[in-house]
């Protein structure tokens, strides 16, 4: 078995996975909703990297920084024109807006940039490999993935311990009223909050399209991976969410190394199993809400 | 209420009615032939959609030059996003509603399964599915007549290659795990065991996954020389992509629904070129200078001037010309029975796709197959001519 292969892969695939889970539980420690368009709306940031990129020939850090500033644009937009509206919503009515929003942001970037597979490259590339430790090869790219997981999760950690923001947005998702009265704009939390998980989202789509392909479907499969890292983490829990990454992605190759038809159900059996022993995850507190 | 009972039967009546004209279309009428097809035009495999809309070129030429034999042809699309229960909604719609006469292609084993049965049942034509899978040709259905070679002969037919002529010893296989890869599995074993050799290692993919590390580690960890693909675009392109990021570097061989190689070069970053990937193939090379491929390529960039021309959109050329080769030859008496007959007489007929012969009791496809390899531009080098399986059961 190539150990460290799959050790380095599955651990560079589960950041990725870990990634994604932050866009999802950002917005869902703010508001409690679950964003099933987050998958989508990196997907479309990352197609407007892909347009300044090769259709307007601008070089790649510009072509970043723009899809940044557009995720945000569209985190705010989706929050602000979809789910603020919604009069006296359910949570789940909220879920099914932002089930809503996928399909809208699938079907306009289908329209917009075709349905056909597209080559995204970033500075940093995946054929370019190093192996300190025989049989333990890192590609620049997993490199490139550790380095921006590491950078993201120490910015979120001092963001929402030491922050006034990161303090209020904490407050809001606790109790939403209580939070207005001691003067917290909560509207602006919730748009901060989709802003920041677009951002993040986006940051990490770029990263996996580098290494896989880029096209309006495909983020499906690996948003899918990354809710359940979420949930296996623990969706109060931000380290959680990056351990539940990287425990899914190592589940994965390993498991799938061994037993490669059982590849796609393995992770989501273990999955299953940790619920039933810690529903909150492995790393969140059990919180119950008093009313 | 006695009124209300009436007026409710009356418009009953006149709906039952309405439906049953409707229902009753035969498919043309003195202006008009209508033909329809599915396809993904959005959707996660939407890249295929293209089959359907170059069908349409070639339906538009005909029109061009006057139709046939006075009628023109009315062609439907309908969009099933690769879901079998759409398909199902939109092949009930043009039959029943819009009334076709027939349909071709239709992309994919999944959503042709689920609509054979029906199109049988309402004695439709069908021409040319998208799929070699062999439960369209076995048992034989006398409105369906094929095109794809069976994914077995297919698979055959590569191992064949790879041992004969490229002397490789380790040969693994890289396959979806359905109807595609499973029948191609069967036609490399039986190969293979001619030679008394086995797969190194057979790793299944399922079509969305998008981290194919562990399999491409388990491919290598079996140190195989050569891998045969049988996956979509997508999941070839991500395999290949891992096995260079691991100095892994096999001969890869990939079922002729891989032939675009233009888009499999972009999509890989120049690597399908780089490392010389081959594929079967059952059509000439869609970039050639044959007469009717510079005919297509003249009126695609005239009528479809937003399309590329790749071999999916060249494929729904391929599956429409036989049938409208057929209603040329049927003349003015146009009806299901006279175009099946016709159908059933076709003999090594070529469009721009495989040479064709059909009999009233056997619809199978083509049994040949070539082998290409991508060169240094990601132009087709033909690296052996048309070749039989001459292992084929059926």
């Amino acid at each position: 078995m190539p150990f460290g292969q799959l050790l380095i892969d599955g651990l560079a695939m589960g950041a990725c996975y870990g990634l994604f889970g932050l866009a999802v539980v950002i917005i869902y420690k703010t508001s409690e909703v679950l964003n099933f368009a987050a998958g989508e709306m990196a997907m479309f940031s990352t197609f407007v990297a892909f347009h300044v990129l090769v259709i307007y020939g601008c070089p790649f850090w510009l072509a970043f920084i723009v899809a940044l500033v557009f995720a945000a644009i569209l985190g705010v937009a989706i929050e602000y024109f979809f789910l603020r509206p919604a009069k006296n919503p359910t949570l789940i009515g909220l879920i099914v807006i932002t089930i809503g929003a996928q399909m809208l942001l699938m079907g306009l970037a289908s329209w917009k940039w075709g349905a056909e597979q597209k080559q995204f490259s970033i500075p940093v590339s995946y054929k370019v490999t190093y192996e300190p430790i025989p049989g333990f090869i890192i590609s620049e790219w997993a490199a490139a993935v550790f380095i921006v997981a590491a950078v993201i999760m120490t910015f979120l950690y001092f963001f929402f311990q030491h922050t006034k923001l990161g303090t209020a947005m904490r407050a809001t998702q606790q109790n939403k009223h209580a939070a207005k009265i001691m003067g917290i704009k909560t509207d602006r939390v919730f748009a901060f909050a989709w802003a920041f998980s677009s951002v993040i989202g986006v940051t990490a789509a770029m990263l996996l399209s580098a290494k896989t392909i880029l096209d309006p479907g495909f983020m499906m499969e690996p948003f899918l991976r990354a809710f359940a890292a979420a949930v296996l983490g623990g969706l109060m829990s931000i380290p959680g969410v990056l351990i539940g990454g990287f425990i899914m992605g190592l589940i994965e190759n390993f498991f799938g190394y061994v037993w490669p038809a059982w590849k796609p159900i393995t992770a989501f059996v273990v999955i299953v199993l940790v619920l039933c022993v810690r529903p909150s995850g492995l790393f969140a507190k059990h919180y119950v809400k008093k009313v | 209420m006695k009124k209300v009972f009436i007026g409710f039967m009356i418009i009953s009546a006149v709906l039952l009615t309405t439906m049953l004209v409707y229902a009753a279309k035969p498919g043309f009428d003195d202006q008009e032939i209508r033909i329809g097809q599915w396809g993904p035009q959005t959707g996660p495999a939407a890249p295929w959609g293209s089959v359907a809309r170059g069908s349409k070129l070639l339906f538009d030429i005909v029109n061009e030059e006057g139709g046939i034999h006075g009628r023109k042809i009315r062609y439907f699309i309908r969009d099933d996003q690769y879901n079998p229960s759409q398909t199902m909604a939109g092949v009930r719609d043009l039959v029943d509603r819009q009334g076709v006469l027939a349909f071709v292609g239709g992309v994919g084993t999944a959503p042709g399964v689920a609509v054979q049965r029906y199109l049988q049942q309402n004695k439709i034509i069908w021409v040319g599915v998208c799929t070699g899978a062999k439960s369209f040709h076995v048992p034989h259905n006398p409105y369906l007549w094929n095109m794809w070679p069976a994914y077995d002969d297919d698979a055959s037919v590569i191992a064949k290659f790879l041992v004969e002529k490229k002397k490789f010893k380790k040969i693994g296989m890289l396959y979806q795990n359905d109807d595609y890869g499973l029948d191609s599995m069967a036609g490399a074993k039986i190969r293979l065991k001619k030679y008394n050799m086995e797969l190194v290692a057979a790793v299944p993919v399922e079509p969305i996954e998008r981290d194919l590390t562990s399999q491409v580690a388990r491919l290598k960890s079996a140190g195989a020389e050569a891998i045969i693909g049988y996956v979509a675009p997508t999941q070839a392109a991500i395999a290949l992509r891992n096995a260079v990021s691991v100095g892994f570097h096999p001969q890869w061989i990939h079922s002729y629904n891989l032939t675009d190689y233009v888009l499999m070069n972009t999509i890989t970053d120049g690597l399908w070129a780089k490392e010389g990937v081959m594929t079967s193939a059952f059509t000439e090379d869609i970039f050639a200078n044959t007469p009717l491929q510079v005919k297509y390529r003249a009126a695609a960039k005239r009528l479809a001037p937003t399309e590329r021309w790749g071999i999916f959109y060249a494929a729904g050329i391929i599956v429409a010309e036989p049938l409208v080769y057929a209603l040329k030859k049927v003349g003015r008496n146009l009806s299901t029975e006279a175009l099946k007959n016709e159908l059933d007489k076709v003999t090594n007929f070529q469009g721009i796709g495989p040479k064709l012969t059909w009999r009233a009791d056997n619809h199978r496809p083509p049994r040949a197959l070539r082998i290409w390899q991508s060169g240094p531009k990601a132009e087709v080098i033909v690296l052996q001519d048309w070749t039989e399986n001459e292992l084929s059961t059926y």
